[in-house]
């Protein structure tokens, strides 16, 4: 014990006038003093130095595609907003086939505010999606996959999976007659995946058909597995991007003459403060988005009743939804829709692997080839599923 | 310890043993219980020794007139007495077992003749006047169809006269292929009821001279229906439990409702209206001057779908053809009680299409407006009930209801206009949420504008 007090006295005493706080304009006023102390004895206890150096020591490249960087500060920011609102929503959503509805419509309708929270949770998951979507995509353009980021960018890949399955699921949540057709449409798909698809699909819908008992399924896979995997994989991408710092691309050190001789600002404050503008944005066009367009609830799910027109699921599943439709229902003696799911099955797997496939100028040449057709394959089924 | 697993093993067999015979017993009681009454069908369907289709069965010996008495099992086949197992000598008596012609069809063997129309309801009522044969296929078998019959139009017309053509059991089920009511082809299904009917009341020629109470049958009964509610609910919309013609004539006493019956079998469904009808004052007078009830506004056979236009003292209304002209001593004070009754329901109408507006706007709007919408079903319930309420032919039970629709009105109409308060508020909100985030994200612009130009570090730090 008294060995931790001397070395608290020898040791840590010294680091409160070299830490963080040693830039006041006015070293002698008593708050000061008294705000120093407070920050000592939380930096002392909480590690806090930690956080200091690596905020002072983190620097961001300044070039052509720096605003590319915003996207994963952004992403962060919306993962927060649909945390916030998502814990906000669960204290009035009641997880039942015969109440699930009535609890969302009392949300819109009863809660204080109810409206907005479910409709910046909606508009935010689309635009979560969006913005991963793009961050993936820039991360690709700039090749910031190579070693030694392999791992932040596959990390980052299952990221976007699983905020696509919180869609998913949560699209399912308000039972209403749209989405509960759409997720029988949704959970079939996954009954043609080969050798497992099957015991997959009962998994998935907790029983033969989607009923109350997948609502549950889905409730507690969106508000406690999901989020715990999400905690996880995020935290590792974010120890990953500290841990690597930013990759500045071949054009910019380049062009700047070496990697070393791009100039960069400090994280913090200067390119927090940028991120603050795009976040202040993001939630300006939430609000926009939550009271021009409050997400509809549509009618109670009738499991009885014929499904409605016009069933559709959510927009970045729209490219696979209608290609599944365009396929026949037998190519070369095998099941049309098996081999659809087989396919965008192994386009994953190759995004995944991105950073190992890219071995050379011939293979990324090939790559890029293939990014640019999937991608153009992607908008054109997109735009044709809600043309159609 | 060494017995251990013999013992184990006789304990496990005692246990399977027992099982099996606890299920042999459960099997043996319900076995008991439920094949008493498939015993006595199978002692029915025993019987294949009958020799009526060696002859009857037989083409080359029937020809001419006497073709009617060539029968097949193919003749049969669908029909339910046969697949009942019952076969032609439990109809027709005689004696199945001898190929003499005489002996089978001897009064002694006990064979059943039918020499007019007027044998045919005894005939179908050996069994089916017969409780306990009947209770064979039914724990409580109706058994009142040939006595029902004897007392109804038909039967009373046939006894009077035994040629006259009159409808009997087989006019309407047929004889050797009689089907269940509930298959779809059976001249007796709901749907083809009105049909066989009309087989002998659509017969200009037949229904010709057919007088009923004084006055002339008519032969337009099914022409006229056609174009009814009824008919539409039924044929159309498939609704089984419309009305057709036995509905309201009765099935095998079939009769025309007597002028001040009429509003009893309109109240077999519609039984709120009956109940009113029947405790308003204009019951008696509608007796006293022979009109007879429903039909007297609604029509009888092709009765439409009644609109509010029907209340009232305008061109269209029914209530003016007797109160404009005061005839069967109708009142003018009854004429007035009709147009504030036209005019009491013409305001709840209006309110619900105005509430109907507003909520369809705030809906447009995206609010949510589910409850409101959902509350206007009740204005409607009130406004169909005020038009139920116009039978008591009194202001007063209307009165009530049309204040209730009002009421449900003026509560759907708060709740739109509190959606349209509430999408006003949230313009507000985000405009006064929109103007702060505005000026941070200048402030911030404007701040990071003073910050020191990005300068050569190294970035591998």
């Amino acid at each position: 014990m008294s060995h931790e007090v001397d070395e608290y006295n020898s040791k840590d005493e010294p680091k409160e006038t070299s830490g963080g706080m040693d830039h006041s304009p006015s070293d002698d006023s008593s708050d000061w003093r008294r705000t120093k102390r407070v920050y000592a004895y939380c930096a002392d206890r909480l590690g806090l130095d930690l956080l200091v150096d690596l905020g002072q020591k983190k620097l961001v490249p300044i070039h052509r595609t720096t605003p590319f960087y915003y996207l994963g500060g952004m992403a962060l920011f919306l993962v927060i907003v649909m945390f916030g609102t998502g814990v906000l929503l669960a204290l009035h959503y009641k997880p039942s086939a015969d109440r699930a509805f009535d609890s969302v419509q009392s949300i819109m309708t009863d809660v204080q505010f109810g409206w907005l929270i479910r409709s910046v949770h909606a508009w935010g998951a689309a635009l979560l999606i969006a913005v991963l979507i793009l961050h993936l995509l820039t991360t690709y353009m700039m090749r910031a996959y190579r070693r030694p980021r392999e791992y932040t960018w596959v990390t980052g890949c299952f990221l976007l999976g699983l905020f696509m399955a919180f869609g998913f699921s949560g699209y399912l949540l308000p039972w209403n007659q749209l989405a509960f057709f759409a997720t029988r449409v949704g959970t079939a798909i996954v009954g043609v995946v080969p050798v497992v698809g099957e015991e997959l699909l009962i998994w998935a819908r907790n029983g033969e058909d989607v009923t109350g008992d997948t609502l549950a399924r889905f409730h507690s896979l969106h508000v406690s597995i999901f989020p715990l995997i999400a905690l996880v994989l995020l935290g590792a991408h974010l120890f990953l991007v500290q841990k690597h710092g930013m990759s500045v691309p071949d054009a910019a050190a380049k062009a700047a003459g070496g990697k070393n001789r791009v100039p960069s600002i400090p994280f913090v404050p200067d390119f927090l403060l940028r991120d603050a503008v795009g976040w202040y944005l993001a939630i300006a066009l939430l609000a926009l988005l939550s009271a021009i367009f409050p997400w509809e609830l549509g009618e109670q799910a009738d499991p009885f009743g014929s499904a409605p027109e016009g069933i559709k699921p959510e927009w970045y599943f729209m490219f696979m939804f209608q290609a599944l439709k365009l396929i026949p229902a037998h190519v070369f003696g095998l099941e049309g829709e098996m081999l659809g799911v087989m396919f965008f099955g192994f386009c994953g797997l190759i995004v995944l692997l991105v950073p190992f496939l890219d071995w050379g100028q011939r293979s990324r040449q090939v790559l890029n080839g293939l990014a640019i057709i999937s991608l153009i394959f992607a908008i054109v089924m997109t735009i044709w599923g809600y043309l159609a | 310890m060494k017995n251990l697993p013999v013992i184990l093993v006789m304990l496990v067999s005692a246990g399977v043993l027992l099982r099996m015979a606890e299920q042999q017993t459960v099997a043996q009681v319900e076995s008991e219980n439920t094949t008493e009454a498939e015993q006595k069908i199978a002692e029915a369907t025993s019987r294949k020794d009958s020799s009526c289709m060696k002859c009857h069965g037989e083409a080359d010996l029937w020809e001419g007139d006497r073709l009617r008495y060539f029968i097949t099992e193919n003749h049969l086949a669908k029909d339910l007495h046969w697949k009942k197992g019952i076969q032609c000598d439990d109809c027709h008596g005689g004696n199945p077992e001898s190929m003499n012609f005489r002996e089978a069809h001897s009064a002694e063997a006990g064979y059943r003749v039918i020499s007019t129309p007027q044998d045919i309801p005894q005939f179908c009522g050996h069994c089916h006047s017969n409780v306990e044969y009947m209770s064979r296929y039914s724990p409580s078998p109706k058994t009142n169809q040939e006595s029902d019959f004897w007392t109804g139009g038909h039967g009373r017309r046939l006894k009077e006269n035994p040629e006259a053509g009159v409808a009997n059991c087989v006019s309407c089920h047929g004889f050797h292929g009689i089907l269940p009511i509930d298959d779809q082809t059976s001249p007796t299904y709901p749907k083809n009821v009105a049909k066989t009917c009309a087989t002998c009341h659509s017969d200009a020629e037949k229904m010709a001279g057919i007088d009923y109470h004084g006055r002339p049958i008519g032969h337009d009964q099914y022409e006229l229906w056609s174009t009814s509610v009824h008919a539409s609910l039924l044929m159309e919309k498939g609704d089984l439990s419309a009305p057709t013609c036995n509905d309201c004539h009765g099935n095998h006493g079939a009769v025309a409702p007597d002028v001040n019956s009429v509003a009893s079998a309109c109240a077999t469904c519609h039984v709120k209206i009956g109940e009113l009808f029947n405790s308003a004052s204009m019951k008696h007078r509608f007796e006293q001057a022979s009109l007879p009830g429903c039909a007297t506004c609604h029509g009888k056979h092709d009765i439409h779908q009644p609109t509010d236009d029907l209340l009232g003292l305008d061109m269209g209304a029914v209530c003016a053809s007797c109160h404009l002209d005061g005839k069967f001593g109708a009142t003018l004070a009854g004429s007035m009680e009709a147009k504030m009754m036209g005019e009491r329901l013409k305001e709840l109408k209006e309110r619900i299409a105005s509430s109907e507006a507003k909520v369809e706007h705030a809906e447009q709007l995206g609010m949510e407006v589910r409850r409101a919408k959902f509350r206007l079903h009740d204005a409607h319930t009130a406004l169909n009930n005020a038009r139920v309420a116009i039978h008591s032919f009194a202001q007063e039970p209307m009165k009530e209801t049309i204040e209730k629709g009002l009421s449900v009105t003026q509560e759907v109409d708060e709740q739109a206009e509190a959606a349209l308060r509430e999408h006003t508020f949230r313009r507000i909100w985000l405009a006064l949420f929109l103007v702060p985030i505005a000026m941070a994200v200048v402030l911030l612009i404007l701040f990071i504008q003073t910050q020191p130009p990005p300068t050569i570090q190294n970035l591998e730090h």
